[in-house]
């Protein structure tokens, strides 16, 4: 996950709250006074405004208020979680709270449903947020960080060979359709840094997370556009042909090349392809492929590189 | 208990919706010089007749304090009321009462409101990365301490679409929901929006096909059921009655208002479905001494389709539950049998901040002048119009009325 994701600063106040969550206990407010539950902590009671509140341990158990499911990322960091399932769940205590869902099938979500905790991790230091799934679900195998999820590579993909002087054929692998993604690859601060290091461009919007974090339009580290292209290197395509016979395939360039959405620090990207066009130049065939790399769950690309190779 | 309709809107200006990229630059106290003085020709009035301000504290690009005292010095206007409104989209029909209310104390004769919504030039220092910093969380605050930085950001909950289709799919679960219907909504007043040159969608009529088919954002709502932001801004004068004598239009009499709100984030609501504006259009209409069923026009403020939805029902234009019924009965263009949002409403006119709710009240002003030109509805005395802030968190209805 994207570490530009805005992450809870506990208070004074709301410390037990956090630190309850890091321990997997859920803990909110009660008042002394006339019993009324209190949820986001407070140091009064919103229904008799005295001061005397009590930390107490409930169970988690809730009932899904309302939902949404979002087909645009409400940042471009949580295009990761796409599509992000944002909820309202009412706890047993009659205090409501905003939440996600996970481990829950968009078919399966219905207002009303009971529901119970999950301590999720979202960080590798015990920090924890509090989100829900439905009481059939195995919360605790909903709690870890999400790994990396690589797409089944065992059906290996038929490859079509094509002979180079095959016009026919190759005009044939023109489409507007692409590929299925590519392996993924996470692009984090220590890749981006040595990257900084290796090409000179050391520039804070890259480098510096605190700066970043303050002054970037971004709200924190993104990688540079050209480590993210490269990256396409480190990323399998089923491109699901293989052409033969050329002595020599050479990378000519780019015919266009663009950078249109940031990869925040932390994002895990992939690649799909298809090929754009194919011509025969004086030197040899050259094939342009449109090589698109993406936050995982956006639809807007991070790079677009139509790719020419030379087939000689 | 209320106002005894003793003040009237007597004129207004409108900045024409622009694309921000192209819209031209102005420092908003440029534009408040500027939207003052076509306001005051509009209603035939001079400078020396404002006695009485309202005016936006936040985004006022020049200052975030002291914003009144900073505009009367660059106006060269001597104030007996000063008022800074801090209620989002709200925020026009919190003016107007406001300004109507200083006016019956006899405070003051005449009150200029002004809302500017153009971009300001940027400073040799500054950069455009501000402005999407500033964007980036969707007026959620990021402030140490602040609820909605703790305990919303970190799930992703933030902006406004999400919020409001929480809110479309609560009401789907209790009431049901006909998608062809919300779609309506934006297809009649897009319709209106033909007849209003001004409107950023003249010109481009819509069916509701093509509002189901446009892109979802958040479930149930399709983009099509989104405002679009536009640069522009806004002004109306208030005046008392001795001052609107010598206006050059019918002015619009202030006769009832209410205003609402207990909570910033809908899912603290009691009940999210019985919004903010229920209680104070019900207020509005009983200071009137007039119902629902009386008014010839609804200016009702329309982010989304379905605020538009909740206040027909919470104001009382039908029961609860029965919207998407209402809407799919009448037809709500100028030419229908309920008028509402005649301009094009913000989804076909364009919100231009916190001033794209002024539109709404500048509609009703127009349309009981008699000044609304192709769509100018046959009848038009009595007008109510609603402004909503947040997520449904901030809101306040007016009652206008013709003499």
């Amino acid at each position: 996950m994207s570490n530009n994701k805005p992450m809870p600063v506990p208070t004074e106040i709301s410390a037990p709250f956090w630190e309850g969550l890091k321990a997997e206990r859920l803990l909110i407010q009660q008042c002394n006074e006339c019993s009324h539950w209190v949820f986001y902590p407070r140091r009064h009671c919103p229904a008799c405004l005295t001061h005397s509140l009590a930390w107490r341990e409930v169970s988690g158990g809730a009932t899904l208020y309302s939902f949404t499911v979002t087909r645009i990322a409400t940042l471009p960091d949580f295009a990761d979680e796409m599509p992000q399932m944002l909820a309202v769940v009412e706890l047993d205590q009659g205090v409501r709270m905003n939440t996600n869902l996970v481990g829950l099938d968009e078919s399966e979500v219905k207002i009303g449903m009971r529901l119970q905790p999950v301590y999720a991790e979202i960080d590798g230091k015990g920090n924890r947020l509090l989100r829900f799934t439905g009481v059939d679900k195995d919360a605790d195998a909903l709690k870890a960080l999400r790994a990396v999820e690589q797409p089944a590579q065992e059906q290996v993909a038929t490859v079509r060979q094509i002979a180079l002087d095959d016009e026919a054929a190759l005009q044939a692998l023109v489409s507007e359709e692409f590929s299925p993604w590519s392996n993924q690859v996470v692009v984090d601060q220590a890749l981006i840094d040595t990257f900084a290091q290796l090409s000179g461009d050391d520039y804070w919007i890259h480098t510096d997370p605190e700066r970043a974090r303050k002054q970037s339009p971004f709200g924190g580290t993104i990688a540079h556009g050209a480590l993210v292209q490269i990256l396409q290197s480190r990323m399998k395509l089923n491109l699901g042909y293989e052409i033969t016979g050329f002595s020599n395939m050479i990378n000519y360039g780019s015919d266009r090349l663009r950078f249109p959405a940031p990869v925040p620090a932390g994002s895990t990207i992939h690649a799909r392809a298809r090929v754009k066009r194919v011509e025969r130049v004086k030197s040899g065939t050259q094939l342009t492929l449109e090589l698109n790399t993406h936050v995982l769950g956006s639809e807007r690309p991070s790079v677009i590189n139509e790719l020419v190779i030379l087939y000689m | 208990m209320g106002l005894k309709g003793h003040a009237a809107i007597v004129g207004s200006a409108q900045y024409k919706p622009e694309k921000y990229a192209t819209a031209p630059r102005m420092f908003h106290l440029e534009q408040v010089a500027d939207l003052a003085a076509q306001a005051l020709r509009d209603a035939g009035l001079q400078a020396s007749d404002i006695d009485g301000l309202v005016i936006n504290g936040p985004q006022f690009h020049e200052a975030s304090v002291f914003v009144p005292a900073m505009a009367a010095e660059y106006l060269g206007l001597r104030l007996n009321f000063a008022e800074v409104v801090d209620l989002g989209g709200c925020t026009s029909v919190g003016m107007v009462w406001r300004a109507a209310a200083a006016i019956e104390l006899g405070l003051c004769q005449a009150v200029l409101c002004v809302l500017p919504a153009r971009m300001a030039p940027m400073g040799p220092d500054e950069d455009a990365s501000w402005m999407a910093r500033a964007m980036r969380f969707g007026g959620h605050s990021t402030a140490f301490g602040a609820p909605e930085a703790e305990f919303d950001l970190p799930y992703g909950h933030m902006g406004q679409n999400t919020g409001y289709a929480m809110i479309a799919q609560r009401y789907a679960a209790q009431y049901g929901y006909d998608p062809r219907a919300m779609a309506k909504i934006a297809v009649d007043q897009r319709t209106n929006a033909q007849y209003n040159p001004d409107a950023m969608f003249y010109g481009q009529p819509l069916t509701i096909e093509q509002v189901l088919a446009s892109k979802k954002v958040a479930d149930p709502l399709h983009v099509l059921e989104i405002v679009m932001p536009v640069a522009g801004g806004a002004a109306m004068i208030i005046a008392s009655k001795e001052v609107a004598a010598r206006a050059r239009k019918r002015p619009s009499w202030i006769t009832g208002f209410g205003e609402h709100l207990a909570f910033k984030s809908p899912s603290y609501a009691q009940d999210m479905l019985q919004t903010p504006i229920g209680p104070a259009s019900r207020r509005a209409f009983e200071m009137a001494g007039i119902k629902p069923a009386d008014v010839d026009a609804a200016q009702i403020y329309d982010c989304y389709t379905i605020t538009a939805l909740l206040t027909l029902e919470d104001a009382g234009f039908c029961a609860k539950g029965e919207g998407m019924s209402f809407v799919r009965e009448h037809d709500l263009t100028w030419r229908g049998d309920f008028p509402m949002n005649t301009h094009g409403g913000q989804l076909s006119f364009g919100q231009a901040g916190s001033a794209g709710g002024m539109s709404q009240v500048i509609e009703a002003v127009t349309q009981i002048a008699g000044e609304a030109g192709e769509r100018q509805l046959k009848q038009c005395d009595t007008v109510y119009v609603s402004g909503t802030g947040g997520v449904m968190s901030e809101q306040g209805a007016l009652i206008l009325q013709g003499a």
